[in-house]
């Protein structure tokens, strides 16, 4: 074990926490369109940095050149998170209407939609390249001094950290209520568990699945914004991201709510720690080569694919 | 620009008119120099800092009037990257009224591109590519008027170990030709300077989290990052993000205005910068320059590699100017070899392998969220 793990083992925690709260709020998009469609959404990744992108330029646009601060940092990051949020509900919708709404019109077969979300994937990142250039765009300055808030063992915990932490949980909560306590959650599960007989029940199946879009997009939207105050963001920001979130959507059963947000946090700290102990270079190795695992034991993922009943 | 397009389709149009003996507008004969680099891609800005130099350099001599041809710049996209490389390399073989090439810009481009210049008997000159090895692989029309990564490595390890007195140090490279090229002559020096060294190496990401954790581990007095802006300010946000408050420091390959901007002035005052290049803006020599890059390009300042790309187009347009108004692929190779012109970075004067003479390493240093120059590295630990 390399020296300084013990050392580092608290601080190691709070960064895969804080990069894992980020898969699991991503990984929401994609496992709440596989719960209703049975459709891998591999265009959710765009959906992402499109949010991404809309809540850095807007904050951009409307930020002055130096380091906000106080009242005007929450204001700015609250500004970033509802139009990075609006900015991937958009995309989101678009890219139903577009790449599957067609398809299923035409009841066309499921690998039509495999290739139709990777065209619209490579379209979406192309698209933004064409728009926004092929280059990392930061924010103008930070919208906060990050520095660190408190201490958890010997772990520095920063404000960035908590920003990001505060915000996905809520983003969490929000989404395990209304999945599970409104009449739209109810929609979203029946439609999930038998998309015919909810119709025949008298729910609107096109409508509901739409909702859905758009409230991963909303997640990604937000995460993206998030993510970006980290790591900028870039036309190519959404493929690892995207996939690191499919991972663990997987890893903790894909269709199912809760799988995610545990699956996400998994990962999350599973990356953490095999970066330190054996390379970062070998982070996202470590990551797929847990996942096969998993898969081995568990094949349909930690919690088991059920959207329709549980959430 | 305008003008130059203008050029570029009445010279296109009479070539397809007269069928090959190409002229302009004004009679002349058109010769063209080539110029490959990233010009799209995560690090374009170096790349478009190298054409804009070349640019210049045409736009000037153009204006002068006294050529017996009209020159004319074509690009080529490579990306920055090895397998993009031979490609754009091939664009430019491929155009018969290309004389010259000033490029490609980085190492592992560069190392792929050279042998299709060789055998295309084309003349190329990098402003940039620093790998320490690119001119010892045979390639016969390859020159460059830079110093190598061993002449920056040496010199960034001394100005640690001698100026700043660091004990300690991390030595992170992100695994491309130019990166690792530049740690192991930064290691090597250190450890003969009598310094701890701790070694790591990581592909280009955007999370540097776990790496950042594991250099606070190390508890290094100075960090230095052997790669290119984009990702050494992510790193350095990464690291100032973890309070870390030692010496950050990173080579030419992130010696960018980008990498202020893109790690936020916050995090990148303080950091240091070693380049084996001059600041075209604060040096008076480079003052004509300055105004002319200014003219040429919209009002843009010279970045990174700017100058460097101005003396080889200037050291090339010299060598063409002695062979009459049709010049040939190999008479200008062959002319090349004894090229002796003084530009404003240096003396351009190569070995037989097509090194640089003339040696020379700056520091720079971000200071309120902008670059500077500290001097060059033998003033400095004087």
């Amino acid at each position: 074990m390399p020296v300084g793990f013990a050392a580092q083992f608290w601080q190691l925690t709070v960064d895969g926490t804080k990069i894992g709260a980020l898969y699991a709020v991503i990984a929401l998009g994609y496992t709440l369109v596989y719960g209703v469609l049975q459709l891998i959404n591999f265009a959710h990744s765009e959906v992402f940095m499109f949010g991404a992108m809309g809540g850095v330029l807007t904050v951009r646009a409307v930020q002055p050149q130096t380091t906000a601060s106080g009242f005007g940092s929450v204001l700015l990051v609250l500004v970033g998170l509802v139009c990075g949020a609006l900015a991937g509900a958009v995309a989101a919708f678009v890219l139903e209407r577009t790449a599957y709404r067609p398809l299923r019109r035409r009841n066309a077969p499921k690998l039509a939609y495999l290739i139709s979300a990777i065209g619209a994937s490579l379209f979406g990142a192309n698209l933004a390249g064409k728009l926004f250039g092929r280059q990392n765009i930061p924010l103008n300055a930070d919208l906060f001094r990050d520095h660190t808030l408190f201490h958890i063992f010997n772990a520095s915990v920063t404000l960035q950290t908590v920003v990001i932490l505060v915000t996905a949980v809520a983003m969490l909560v929000v989404l395990d209520r209304l999945v599970a306590g409104t009449k739209l959650g109810a929609s979203i599960r029946a439609v999930a568990q038998d998309a015919d007989t909810a119709s025949l029940m008298g729910v609107n199946v096109e409508r509901i699945i739409v909702f859905t879009f758009v409230i991963g997009g909303l997640l990604a939207g937000a995460g993206g914004f998030l993510y970006a105050l980290t790591f900028n963001a870039s036309w190519n920001m959404g493929f690892i991201p995207g996939v690191k979130a499919f991972t663990a959507a997987v890893l903790g059963g894909i269709g199912n709510v809760r799988g995610a947000v545990i699956g996400g946090l998994g990962l999350g700290l599973i990356e953490s720690y095999g970066g330190f102990l054996f390379s970062a270079a070998y982070k996202d190795v470590i990551a797929f080569l847990v996942l096969v695992l998993v898969l081995l034991i568990r094949p349909s993922g930690l919690l088991g694919e059920r959207l329709g009943r549980a959430a | 620009v305008g003008a130059l397009v203008a050029v570029g389709l009445v010279s296109a149009l009479s070539l397809s008119a007269c069928g090959g003996s190409s002229s302009s507008s004004s009679g002349k004969p058109v010769v063209t120099i080539g110029f490959q680099g990233p010009l799209s891609g995560d690090n374009a800005q170096l790349g478009i800092n190298g054409k804009n130099g070349v640019q210049t350099a045409i736009t000037e001599a153009n204006k002068k009037g006294n050529l017996p041809f009209t020159l004319k710049l074509q690009t080529s996209d490579d990306q920055g990257t090895p397998d993009q490389g031979p490609t754009a390399a091939q664009r430019l073989i491929d155009d018969k009224s290309v004389v010259a090439v000033i490029g490609p810009m980085f190492s592992g481009a560069t190392k792929a591109s050279e042998p299709l210049f060789s055998a295309a008997n084309l003349l190329s000159v990098s402003p940039s590519a620093t790998n320490p090895t690119l001119t010892t692989l045979g390639f016969t029309t390859f020159y460059r008027d830079i110093p190598p990564d061993n002449v920056q490595g040496q010199g960034a390890a001394d100005y640690l170990a001698k100026a700043l007195k660091a004990k300690t140090v991390f030595s992170l490279d992100d695994k491309s030709d130019y990166g690792t090229g530049l740690s192991s002559v930064l290691e090597a020096q250190l450890k003969t300077d009598g310094v701890t060294v701790t070694h790591d190496g990581i592909n280009p990401t955007k999370d540097y989290t776990s790496e950042a954790d594991k250099i606070l581990a190390a508890k290094p007095a100075a960090v230095y990052y052997s790669g290119y802006y984009a990702e050494f300010a992510l790193l350095a946000k990464a690291l100032k993000g973890k309070g870390f408050s030692g010496v950050l420091m990173s080579g030419d390959g992130s010696n960018d205005d980008k990498y202020i901007q893109q790690a936020s002035a916050d995090v990148a005052n303080g950091t240091y910068l070693t380049c084996p290049c001059g600041d075209a803006n604060t040096d008076p020599k480079a003052a004509d320059f300055l105004a002319a890059y200014k003219a040429d390009n919209g009002g843009v300042t010279p970045g990174t590699y700017s100058p460097e790309a101005f003396d080889a187009a200037n050291a090339v347009i010299s060598v063409l100017q002695g062979l009459g108004s049709s010049p040939s692929r190999s008479q200008v190779a062959n002319a090349f070899k004894s090229v002796n012109y003084q530009g404003i970075t240096k003396q351009l004067k190569f070995t037989p392998t097509g090194e640089v003479e003339a040696k020379v390493v700056y520091i720079y240093q971000v200071k309120d969220g902008k670059r500077g120059v500290l001097g060059t590295t033998a003033d400095l630990i004087k």
